[in-house]
């Protein structure tokens, strides 16, 4: 690929960058100067590729590196509204009942790969992750797209593994219940 | 959790969260286990956390 096509390509690349930095790092200066850092990075190191699916992987990898770099950075800034909302436990009592059986049934979603075919289905999904409480969001983020460990995680953000696996459970109920209602209540869908 | 085998669903749903996220011990998966044979809305939930893992993970496809 020349390098008129590669700025293309990245300049097309931009809008999804954007989007997948915006959900990490909930803060849209973040997200754009890691952007900005990521095509700066892909255009030095020119590489050639034979399409476009390769590049996007590639470039968001480079992303990922630095949405981690920023989070390094912020460190201090972003822990402590973490441990704020780490404080505040028992947020999905509301689903069990006393004897501890759950109120609302959860509906049956049926074959992943289906639904996967769908884009509309990935745009639901960012949004429901956009819903998510700040310090939720982003531990949630960081376990399941960036793929850190739990302990890298109460690294980063100066939790506890309990406050840890508490906000995990709870934004993983958040996104389920989301999820279910922009989604598998639709269905079937064309 | 109570000395014995029986775990209650909200319970359950801890386990199959941490689970995601941690090894569970022993006694932890057997109690699970147990529960999710006679739980079809626990089981029903289990498999929906691993949709949307996978489905996270295919965000940037």
């Amino acid at each position: 690929m020349d390098t008129a096509a590669l700025n293309d390509a990245l300049a097309g690349l931009r809008p999804v960058l954007f989007k997948l930095a915006r959900l990490q790092l909930r803060n849209d200066t973040w997200a754009e100067d890691v952007v900005s850092e990521t095509l700066i990075a892909a255009l030095e190191a020119a590489p050639t590729f034979a399409g476009q699916s390769q590049l996007k992987t590639w470039v968001v990898g480079i992303l990922k590196h630095k949405i981690i770099d920023c989070f390094r950075k912020a460190g201090r800034e972003v822990s402590t509204d973490a441990m704020v909302e780490a404080a505040e436990v028992e947020a999905f009592d509301e689903l069990f009942a006393p004897d501890g059986h759950r109120t609302a049934v959860p509906l049956e979603w049926g074959d992943p790969e289906e639904t996967f075919k769908r884009t509309q289905f990935f745009e639901i999904l960012q949004m429901c992750v956009d819903k998510l409480p700040p310090a939720l969001g982003r531990i949630f983020m960081m376990r399941e797209w960036l793929e850190y460990e739990t302990t890298e995680i109460c690294k980063e953000m100066g939790i506890t593994a309990t406050n840890a696996f508490v906000m995990l459970h709870r934004a993983r109920l958040r996104l389920r219940e989301c999820l279910e209602i922009n989604w598998f209540a639709g269905a079937p869908r064309t | 959790m109570n000395g014995n085998w029986k775990i209650t669903c909200r319970e359950a749903h801890v386990l199959l969260s941490e689970r995601l996220d941690r090894e569970l011990g022993f006694a932890e998966t057997l109690r699970l286990r147990a529960h999710l044979l006679i739980c079809a809305v626990c089981t029903k939930v289990g498999k929906q956390m691993d949709f949307m893992r996978q489905a996270i993970r295919q965000l940037d496809r």
